[in-house]
């Protein structure tokens, strides 16, 4: 009696493929990937034009130096001083032990694709693969038959959850595939075994480097892209809770557009608001945790963060479930 | 009659309600729909139609009552019972982007244990052989609705719902989905559960209706004995000093039925219309003046009048035959 949750799997994969949203997502990736490594390849470039050398050590000192001057001038405001300060004594820190931060290689780049990544252009893209996932059935009239089955409403939306995770998972994993891919062809391929340092730790406006260590990159990124998967899992299933509730791809997309942006703006201003750390989109820059560089306000941690987002997004499936349950489908 | 009282009761709706927003949508709604007939449910727009189309499927839920499909209650055993339904709800929506086909599949699938074969044969049944390779989206609403009887036939289900489901068709398509669904009730020993605005449409499709205003069900029974105190009433205007006689003479002819008086000053009478001229020679016979005559085909807003308001006494009298 009834279907297998694997029939129901494959049915909301067929249709998500159909609808073409993991193209749209891989092509966005598949152009945007290969301006990005433009760019970073424009930087060193310029860098190097600059200072007249190639070499790392003197770039980095150099590097150190600019942000030394800027912090000498007092008009700075304060949590940006703070920042540069601990950049500066990263960079100081990577420099002492003679590890080049930036060593360039399409795992390099990979890294500080995530980095940027992170908190805006990643959650952009599961966005665009969420947003309509239920709300398309209400829009077309097709929730009509598909809740007219031998199969209870949880279970219905349970397979579509799956399949968004699923798909989500591809995603950060292609993220990674075509970053490594793309950039390699100007950055060369190599730099897996490279050290990183991890285990930063900002006290007080002060870096604590007693427990930092060092990671070959393979692992580093290993724990970057899980964080950044966990960061494209909580937005996926917020999107999933607009996309019950609101019927409009349009409006559900508005308004996680909406909630994105003015996180990415409130994490550079809401130092001052304090309460502001308990939102979701504050949170997503997971991966500043293991580089270690100044949250946005102070007092939060890897954990605090991981648990405000798990949270938020274990509310929004309650109500994501308790809606589509009970919910009456009007014409 | 007395040979459908054996049938299976397939869908049994007892006592069921609906509020909407604090305003009761339905109200203490009951009937049944047995295997092997063609049910009308027959109601203006806004009665509750598509509503209490949408409680028997699950779309909504009830505030009261009960549905049992084939014996099971819907709401405790949803995916038992709703397994013996096939339904369209409004328009067949079915996804666009992908293939008739796939629609299908897609389908069967949910229902779990439809073997390829039944999905070949139930395209062949609905005659969409050449097209079932092809997008939805490149579908003519006569194909897109062939497709969605497809969808609904595909796990041989004991009811079939469809909510109006000529709307948008050209008359050969009417007449077309009139044969197939008598096909399928007579043939195949299906529950057809039909709803619809239109009173010509049921006549000529439906073995019982259930005529539905305001969320009620104002009364239920055989279509033939509904269009037989319905059909072809003539009415007749009389000076209001004739009118005494004028009814006496017209209840004496032999083949008016009934007469009754509508409240305005006219007269109506069951007769057959072709003998209006017998009808008023007789009149005219016995001096009764006639000031009009006009010969009425029943519409739908006559036959609530009848059942609801001005033709009480013949409402009562219908819903009378059409307990079971």
């Amino acid at each position: 009696m009834g279907p297998s949750m694997l029939a129901l799997v494959q049915n909301e994969t067929i249709k998500l493929l159909r609808r073409r949203r993991f193209l749209v997502v891989l092509l966005i990736l598949a152009v945007l990937i290969p301006i990005f490594t433009y760019a970073q390849y424009r930087s060193v470039v310029t860098a190097q034009e600059r200072m007249g050398t190639t070499d790392w050590r003197t770039l980095l000192q150099q590097q150190i130096v600019d942000t030394q001057n800027r912090l000498a001038s007092s008009r700075l405001p304060e949590e940006w001083r703070e920042f540069l300060k601990i950049r500066v004594q990263q960079q100081q820190y990577y420099l002492d032990h003679d590890i080049n931060p930036m060593a360039p290689g399409a795992p390099t780049f990979a890294r500080g694709f995530m980095d940027q990544a992170v908190s805006l252009f990643l959650p952009m893209i599961i966005v665009v693969l969420a947003v309509d996932l239920v709300s398309a059935e209400y829009s077309e009239g097709t929730i009509k038959l598909l809740l007219t089955r031998p199969v209870r409403r949880w279970k219905v939306l349970t397979s579509k959850y799956i399949t968004l995770l699923l798909f989500t998972s591809l995603t950060v994993l292609m993220t990674l595939l075509l970053a490594y891919l793309i950039s390699g062809v100007v950055f060369g391929y190599a730099g897996w075994d490279l050290p990183v340092l991890t285990g930063f730790d900002v006290t007080g406006g002060e870096l604590v480097t007693s427990a930092v260590f060092m990671l070959p990159q393979w692992k580093y990124l290993l724990m970057q892209y899980g964080l950044g998967w966990f960061v494209c899992i909580v937005v996926g299933t917020i999107t999933f809770m607009v996309s019950v509730l609101v019927r409009s791809a349009a409006a559900g997309m508005g308004i996680m557009m909406a909630a994105l942006i003015s996180g990415t703006i409130l994490t550079q201003m809401a130092s001052t608001w304090e309460s502001s750390k308990y939102l979701f989109v504050v949170n997503l820059q997971l991966t500043d945790y293991l580089a270690g560089t100044l949250p946005p306000i102070k007092g939060m941690t890897l954990p605090f963060s991981l648990a405000v987002l798990s949270v938020w997004a274990v509310a929004a499936l309650i109500v994501a479930y308790a809606v589509f349950i009970r919910r009456d489908v009007a014409s | 009659m007395g040979g459908r009282a054996v049938a299976e009761t397939v869908l049994s709706v007892k006592g069921l309600r609906k509020t909407i927003g604090g305003r009761p949508i339905i109200h203490d709604m009951t009937f049944d729909v047995y295997a092997g007939e063609v049910f009308g449910f027959l109601g203006p727009n806004g009665a509750g139609k598509t509503t209490t189309i949408r409680m028997l499927v699950g779309l909504a839920s009830a505030d009261g009552g009960e549905i049992d499909i084939g014996g099971i209650s819907l709401r405790r055993s949803f995916p038992q019972a709703i397994a013996q339904v096939g339904c369209i709800v409004e328009n067949p929506e079915l996804y666009k982007f992908m293939t008739g086909r796939e629609n299908l599949e897609h389908f069967a699938r949910m229902s779990g244990g439809i073997p390829p074969e039944r999905i070949e044969e139930i395209v062949r049944f609905v005659d969409l052989e050449r097209a079932i390779d092809d997008k939805v989206k490149t579908y003519s609403l006569g194909m897109r609705q062939r497709l969605g009887i497809a969808q609904a036939l595909l796990h041989r289900p004991k009811l079939l719902i469809l909510d109006e489901p000529t709307n948008g068709l050209d008359p050969a398509g009417i007449r077309e989905l009139r044969q197939f669904i008598r096909r399928l009730a007579e043939e195949e020993g299906l529950a057809v559960f039909v709803s619809s605005h239109l009173l010509s449409e049921i006549e000529m499709m439906c073995d019982r209706v259930a005529i539905i205003n305001k969320g009620r069900v104002i009364s239920v029974g055989p279509v033939q004995d509904l269009m037989e105190q319905f059909a072809d009433r003539v009415a007749w205007t009389f000076p209001p000093e004739a009118e005494r006689r004028g009814r006496d003479v017209l209840s004496g002819l032999p083949f008016v039925e009934r007469v009754w008086p509508d409240g305005e000053g006219r007269l109506y009478c069951r007769m057959d219309t072709e003998r209006i001229g017998e009808a008023n020679a007789a009149l005219v016979r016995a001096g009764v003046p006639v000031l009009g005559i006009a010969a009425k085909t029943v519409t739908l807003e006559d036959l609530f009048l009848a059942l609801t308001g001005g033709g009480g006494e013949d409402g009562a009298e219908h819903a009378r035959t059409g307990t079971k």
